[in-house]
């Protein structure tokens, strides 16, 4: 047995183990996205980082050592978290309105931990599929705008009229002014929605309108 | 040191006259083998008893190629950038004893003046230390009499007769430390794998040097790859190794194939295989040709290409515990193990009198880049950067200001010339910014643009990336997309920002050495030259005018004389003007290639 000390509190955990099993047993959390205990642990995804001793090494993956000083969240860690975060959407092809995940999205749970605006709002919303607003027709602004009020709208049956802002990425904007058009969504239509944000629409959001209604 | 005796007798040979023609990947491509073919064709032709002498590289790759000439009860001379068409003139007036032309004299034949300088005394040879390097265009690369007669395979000798422990204690006593970058102690890896219980344990030379502007690792295999073998048998008794492995690109197929030469003929000679002279100890070494990749000069990566795919894992558990195939393994640099050799063959108090008190030793240094002399110097560790680039690179070429130097390669950062006085260390570089790394400095004038130097670089580790951990695949992504947005005048207030965070992310969370030195190139640019990424983002203005979009071509009107040439030369016609008056370029047509700057004949066309 090992004795280390996770956030202060010491625990002792077995001569094997890795950092994430001390900082469970110690009752503390820190974010997982790659690690699937006992199938994945090739420690890729760089989201558990910790501070072991000062020096930051990824929770899953980097073994106990006797006395070792474990911190799980502090600034800086925070900070590399989110970088890395906002750095893996940047890699995701976001379809929230059509993605079947929902509510057990690792992602968007982890967005909203994280503070990280770059997931829309159909991530949370329970209308899927025929239910869904826009596929209805209804120019809903849930695709294009940030979550985390948990759908409050659209679980009364009222369209999102995108009250948190738009999502940070373009690549989602485009996505979902497609999603509008498939669904014969028409230009006006959601131009009036929008209008809430005409002062401070992007000017590469109409950009993006103009582009994709064009043809 | 060498006996002179046995330099003399390599160097004359046994016959009247003897040439010695630089057989390596360096001068090959600067044309030494028609010079080697033309050499040969003379001989045979006057019918002289002499012989032509194939040798490895000096590092000095400005001479390239070169020849060196002995003729007996003559002066040894070294004519550099030969023609092989000048070859017959070169060796007659040399038989004639008229030596002019000559670049500088090897060894001199009594105390005759010939109004030439002794190579001992040019500043690019008398300011280094030739210790792992001694042997580099001296003897034949691929022949194991000429390694043995300089006293190769001595140290190996020597160390067999000892117990494992005492070797490792005379590698502590030399303070030998990894010369592949990172400058872990030597001894105390060995002393790790040696400790190991395993049935089986593994050795493996690291020679899978990827640095843009670094080349020692190859210089030295090819030059005297009989000395790395050696410093790997050494490694391999030290802590009980069964099997060997030197790890080659297939993409430096001179370098693999004399090592792979050196190998069979040290087997032949009994250095390696079953009871290696006679002490009990079998060892047997295999040159492993690797596909390359940049990735694989980290450890991890390059036990698992050897496995079978080149990606590396999480460390610990290091090597020297779980290596390749789960056994406990020793990798060093291709020059760590030749300093091994080297301080076996001439001992530990020879090898300690150079160097700093933390960083014994010598270290060889490829100066490439804005300098009058590029090559490979090998000088003590703790040498100033200003020695090295000015008294042995002879400076910046004329007309121009070096600005920087980029140390280590595309893992490393910039030293700016106000901190050229910086010596050269493991520990003095990490603290500004730059590593060690292999060794290369890329030296940069003032007509370099600095956001454009770490754009060249993160083009680099963008494309090396094996992409295995996010912060390196993505994230140098994103670096690189930023820096193109600044060169191209498109940058943001925040990018700079961005920038600093982004690259401070990536090196503290990356899995391996790889993404952990990546942004260097970027932070350092910024800690020394933000006045530079400042003025791309907010004037739009390239200060060293070498980013396109970022330069205007205009015709000065008073120096035009209306020849015209510009505007035959340009590809998009985007100059006009009548025959006569000064003509004018039209910056919307212009695609900044620089053709009219070039062919200008009055030197009229400027940039802004």
């Amino acid at each position: 047995m090992v004795k280390v000390k996770v956030n202060n509190v010491e625990v002792e955990v077995p001569q094997e183990s890795y950092i994430i099993d001390a900082v469970e047993k110690a009752g503390f959390k820190v974010p997982l996205l790659c690690y699937l205990q006992g199938l994945f642990n090739e420690a890729t995804c760089r989201i558990c980082v910790v501070k072991a001793n000062g020096r930051v090494v990824p929770a899953c993956r980097y073994p106990v050592q006797e006395g070792m000083n474990i911190t799980t969240s502090d600034d800086e860690l925070e900070k590399m978290r989110k970088i890395n975060f906002e750095l893996l959407l940047a890699t995701h092809n976001i379809h929230c309105w059509d993605c079947y995940r929902k509510s057990t999205c690792t992602l968007s749970s982890l967005s909203k931990e994280l503070g990280v605006e770059g997931i829309p709002v159909c991530s949370e919303c329970p209308l899927y599929g025929d239910e869904c607003l826009v596929n209805q027709g209804i120019p809903c602004l849930g695709p294009l705008t940030v979550s985390g009020c948990d759908a409050e709208c659209t679980r009364q049956g009222a369209l999102c009229i995108g009250c948190r802002g738009f999502v940070s990425s373009r690549d989602v904007w485009r996505n979902a002014i497609k999603f509008y058009r498939e669904n014969g969504i028409r230009r006006e239509d959601l131009e009036s929605i929008i209008t809430i944000f005409w002062i401070v629409l992007p000017i590469k959001l109409r950009e993006i309108i103009d582009e994709v209604y064009k043809h | 040191m060498i006996l002179n005796s046995v330099v003399y007798e390599i160097v004359y040979g046994r016959k009247d006259l003897r040439v010695h023609v630089p057989i390596s990947s360096c001068t090959l491509a600067a044309g030494s083998q028609e010079v080697y073919n033309a050499v040969e064709d003379y001989i045979s032709r006057t019918g002289i008893n002499g012989e032509v002498h194939r040798v490895g590289c000096t590092g000095l790759c400005f001479l390239d190629p070169w020849i060196m000439i002995a003729g007996k009860g003559l002066p040894v001379a070294i004519y550099v950038n030969v023609k092989h068409v000048d070859v017959e003139k070169i060796i007659a007036k040399y038989l004639n004893h008229d030596f002019s032309g000559a670049y500088a004299l090897r060894f001199k034949e009594g105390n005759v003046d010939y109004g030439i300088p002794l190579l001992d005394e040019k500043p690019e040879w008398k300011n280094q230390v030739r210790w792992v390097s001694r042997n580099c265009g001296l003897v034949d690369p691929e022949s194991i009499d000429e390694y043995i007669m300089t006293g190769g395979y001595e140290g190996l000798k020597r160390a067999l007769k000892m117990k494992r422990e005492e070797v490792i204690e005379i590698v502590k006593k030399s303070g030998l430390r990894g010369r592949g970058g990172a400058g872990f102690p030597t001894w105390l890896k060995w002393k790790i794998t040696y400790e190991q219980r395993s049935d089986e344990k593994y050795v493996i030379c690291n020679g899978d040097e990827g640095d843009p502007g670094a080349f020692m690792n190859r210089l030295l295999a090819e030059s005297d790859p009989h000395r790395v073998i050696e410093g790997l048998i050494i490694a391999g008794y030290a802590v009980g190794a069964t099997k060997g492995f030197v790890f080659v690109r297939a993409e430096k197929p001179l370098m693999a194939d004399r090592l792979e030469k050196a190998v069979n003929e040290a087997r032949k000679k009994g250095f390696l295989g079953e009871n290696i002279l006679g002490t009990g100890f079998s060892f047997d070494i295999e040159v492993y040709r690797s596909a390359g990749a940049f990735v694989c000069g980290e450890e991890t990566a390059l036990i698992a290409a050897i496995e079978g795919r080149a990606r590396p894992r999480q460390r610990p558990p290091y090597p020297a515990t779980s290596g390749l195939w789960g056994k406990p393994t020793v990798v060093n640099n291709v020059e760590t193990l030749a300093h091994v050799a080297t301080i076996f063959q001439l001992g530990v108090e020879e090898f300690t009198k150079y160097g700093t008190e933390k960083s014994k030793g010598t270290k060889m240094f490829c100066v490439t880049g804005a300098v009058k002399r590029t090559g490979v110097y090998e000088v003590p560790i703790g040498t100033t950067i200003k020695k090295l680039v000015y008294e042995l690179a002879g400076g910046p070429v004329e007309g121009k200001k070096i600005k920087a130097v980029q140390v280590g390669g595309p893992s490393g950062g910039c030293i700016p010339s106000n901190l050229f006085d910086l010596e050269l260390d493991y520990e003095t570089l990490q603290a500004y910014g730059a590593i060690m790394g292999s060794g290369g400095l890329v030296v940069i004038d003032d007509s370099g643009c600095m956001v454009n130097v770490a754009k060249y670089f993160t083009d680099f580790t963008l494309a090396e990336s094996c992409g295995k951990c996010l912060p390196c695949r993505v994230g140098m992504k994103i670096m690189n997309e930023t820096l193109e947005r600044i060169v191209n005048g498109e940058g943001r207030e925040e990018d700079i920002e961005l920038l600093r965070d982004l690259g401070v992310t990536v090196i503290k969370t990356s899995l391996c050495g790889l993404g952990g030195s990546a942004p260097n190139p970027v932070l350092s640019t910024l800690r020394y030259f933000e006045n530079e990424y400042r003025e791309h983002v907010e004037n739009k203005k390239c200060p060293a005018k070498v980013c396109p979009k970022l330069v205007t071509y205009v015709i000065n009107e008073e120096k035009c004389r209306g020849c015209g040439v510009c505007a035959r030369y340009c590809p998009v016609n985007a100059i006009t003007g009548e025959a006569g008056e000064p003509f004018r370029i039209n910056d919307s047509k212009c695609i900044k290639c620089g053709s009219c700057l070039i062919n200008c004949p009055f030197g009229a066309i400027e940039k802004i």
